[in-house]
């Protein structure tokens, strides 16, 4: 369709992103800045853009971009300058102004250990220890032999030498410190025999890695950035040049230069609370190939064949994400019956649609569609990732929402998974339990209310929720989570008496009183014990004590089922009626209707203005509702 | 497309040494030009590299010291 050659094109788009970016600087559009910078990056990677940018970020003009001040430290064994270009053209697109101070060649150990050098002066937001394993240990390296004597003592003596060191730089600075773990060279000496031999280099290596983990974790805001694995990924040929490290100093090739700025910046993002937090996505041609509207369930591609395994790649790429926190939404334009039907009943969908917290499906823009996912899940829109194959709603956001960070997806879904991670959006310096809980509890309350106002009535709601209520006694196990509620609930209580664990305990060992604690789960998730009830028989009657339902799983008639349970209980017991009472507080008027809307009829109102009420178990006894599943 | 790359080569080195790029011509070599010694050098050879994805080797690089040589050898790699 295109007719334009493809460099020519290329060279159109540079052309016209560097134009917009020079643009929006002058304009002090800090926010299309940001996102202008980051399209050049993407489209034109390379030394040309680099310098571009920072000349730009340098300008008398850049003032007005408000770019948020960080300065960087580099103690190198080499000559790290060759860095500086892409470190701060990728600093401007993360809005951020980067200062950079670079330690003499070589002299990274004198630096930390005199307090009195230009790094501790300089004040460092974060300090970056860059040092190849040769020129740390070139026993483990370039003189490295398998006859060494030392061998196994290596990785000890780093250890000491690695601590000292790292511990005179905490002596004097608070900044976050990052330090390169070790790459393996290109070749061994041993050749294909090293790894099976005791005396191999990457045995050693291994060692030395493990010795710098260990100090890394004994030490505040210091972390191993993973240097290995980096290479790795990129490729030791294409990130070593032998050629400039002999010749020049520099190791490294100015692709391994990006790669590595890139790195420094996830730790500075993570490290300044700049993580992004929501993951967005489209449907058509993001989640599945072809348009589900147009294709048909059948017709879409998501399988086992390609591209529809891309597609399940790219599925599973982001269901890691959101096992680690990551809240996932939803923005398509779509028929939300199609959708639907494709979450349902796609035997090859590797996302459900409970794992999305918010959904925007229907015909109306994008940019609509987050500000309200924005609104209803309560997080900032800088804080939202947008990822769509379509260029133009790509583009639609980044103008009229410049603070979210947008993902083009590239042409084939098989590069989808490089375009979502490479940036490390989301990274942050560690994981809590509570980041893996955090994507499934959002999903699990935006779920809940999308289902209340889809269903087509209140007890199709009820139903799709599949509940399953739990009647246990109160025991010593879940005994300090009933007190806790009789304490804790205000809203949903008849009668909030507040009661110890020792009060509610002598209940237990008392035949007179019922005793409860109710839980409910749901296709959801388990809510967990939200419910207590306490009775005591009085006469001919069972009296309701206490009943209270925690707020989480109010308005799904779990109170009628408690009251059928009573109503179960007190037969049992050879009781003819059930007796409540409401204490009216200013909090509790959810529960203030619970026995008038069961058909107890009112018997007295005393002085402190507490409602009793009757039910008549032989006439009017409350069935449970259908919908619930009984475990026990 | 010869215009283009002495356009294209003159734009690198101006953006690396700091020079307008129309002052650059013929007689414009690292002797006469302020910025233009050793460590410019290299960002100079590596821009050049990485703009005609091409390489040079040690020889190759510290011959190119004036604009003619640069030209020179970049054709010759292309």
């Amino acid at each position: 369709m295109n007719k334009t050659a493809p460099h020519e094109s290329a060279a159109a788009r540079e052309k016209q992103f560097r134009d917009a970016l020079a643009d929006h600087v002058r304009q002090g559009e800090r926010d299309l800045a940001i996102q202008y910078a980051r399209m050049l990056l993407a489209a034109a990677p390379g030394g040309g853009t680099d310098r571009f940018i920072r000349k730009l970020a340098q300008g008398g003009e850049a003032a007005r971009l408000n770019l948020r001040p960080y300065r960087v430290a580099l103690l190198s064994s080499f000559s790290i300058e060759f860095l500086h270009d892409a470190l701060i053209a990728q600093g401007v697109a993360n809005g951020l102004g980067i200062t950079v101070y670079q330690g003499g060649f070589g002299t990274f150990r004198q630096e930390i250990l005199d307090p009195a050098s230009g790094l501790y002066a300089f004040r460092p937001d974060l300090a970056v220890l860059a040092v190849e394993g040769e020129d740390w240990l070139a026993e483990a390296y370039g003189r490295y032999s398998s006859a060494d004597p030392n061998l196994q003592a290596h990785p000890a003596r780093f250890k000491d030498e690695l601590a000292s060191l790292l511990g005179q730089f905490r002596a004097h600075s608070q900044a976050p410190l990052l330090v390169h773990d070790f790459a393996p060279p290109a070749y061994e000496p041993l050749g294909i025999a090293d790894g099976a031999s005791p005396q191999g280099q990457a045995g050693l290596l291994k060692g030395l890695n493990q010795a710098m983990a260990e100090v890394g974790a004994g030490l505040a805001d210091t972390h191993v950035l993973r240097y290995a694995a980096l290479v790795s990924r990129v490729g030791g040929e294409q990130w070593y040049d032998p050629r400039m490290k002999l010749y020049a100093g520099f190791p490294l090739t100015q692709a391994a230069a990006r790669h590595l700025s890139r790195e420094y910046l996830k730790y500075a993002r993570a490290l300044l609370g700049l993580s992004r937090k929501c993951l967005v996505l489209d449907l058509d041609n993001t989640l599945w190939g072809g348009v589900v509207g147009e294709d048909g369930i059948d017709g879409i591609k998501i399988g086992p064949q390609y591209p529809g395994n891309a597609f399940m790649a790219f599925q599973h790429s982001i269901q890691a994400l959101r096992a680690r926190g990551v809240i996932l939404g939803l923005a398509s334009k779509n028929n939300p019956q199609d959708v639907d039907e494709v979450f349902a009943n796609h035997p090859h969908m590797v996302l459900r649609r409970g794992d999305f917290a918010a959904a925007e499906i229907h015909w109306e823009p994008k940019s609509e569609s987050l500000r309200r996912i924005a609104e209803t899940l309560n997080i900032g829109l800088e804080h939202i990732v947008f990822a769509d194959d379509n260029p133009a709603e790509c583009e639609h956001i980044r103008l009229l929402l410049p603070m979210v960070t947008v993902i083009q997806l590239p042409p084939r879904p098989e590069n989808y998974v490089q375009a979502l991670y490479e940036e490390g959006w989301f990274d942050t310096l560690s994981l809590s339990a509570e980041d893996a809980q955090r994507a499934a509890l959002y999903a699990q309350r935006a779920q809940a209310e999308t289902l209340r106002g889809s269903s087509a009535d209140l007890e199709g709601f009820y139903r799709d929720l599949d509940m399953v209520l739990t009647f246990a006694p109160v025991h010593e196990k879940n005994l300090p989570r009933v007190a806790q509620l009789t304490v804790k609930t205000n809203q949903f209580n008849a009668t909030t008496r507040r009661y110890t664990e020792a009060e509610v305990a002598r209940r237990m060992a008392d035949p007179a009183w019922v005793l409860a604690a109710v839980s409910v789960a749901d296709r959801f998730g388990d809510n967990g014990l939200v419910g207590v009830m306490m009775a005591r028989r009085e006469g001919e009657a069972l009296a309701i004590d206490t009943f209270l339902l925690s707020c989480r799983v109010i308005g799904r008639a779990v109170e009628t089922a408690m009251l059928a349970r009573l109503c179960a209980a007190a037969a049992s017991m050879g009781a003819t009626s059930l007796l409540g009472v409401i204490v009216p507080t200013p909090k509790n008027e959810p529960a203030r209707d619970l026995f008038k809307r069961h058909g107890f009829t009112h018997e007295a109102t005393d002085e402190a203005g507490a409602d009793t009420w009757r039910l008549d178990l032989e006439t009017s006894p409350i069935p449970y509702p259908a919908w619930f599943k009984l475990a026990d | 497309m010869s215009q283009n790359l002495e356009q294209s080569i003159k734009r690198v080195m101006a953006d690396i040494l700091n020079i307008p790029e129309d002052s650059i011509d013929e007689d414009t070599s690292s002797d006469n030009t302020e910025g233009w010694d050793s460590g410019n050098h290299i960002q100079l050879v590596i821009a050049l590299e990485g703009e005609f994805s091409v390489s040079f080797d040690v020889d190759e690089l510290e011959a190119m010291q004036s604009y003619p040589d640069i030209l020179e050898m970049v054709q010759a790699k292309l």
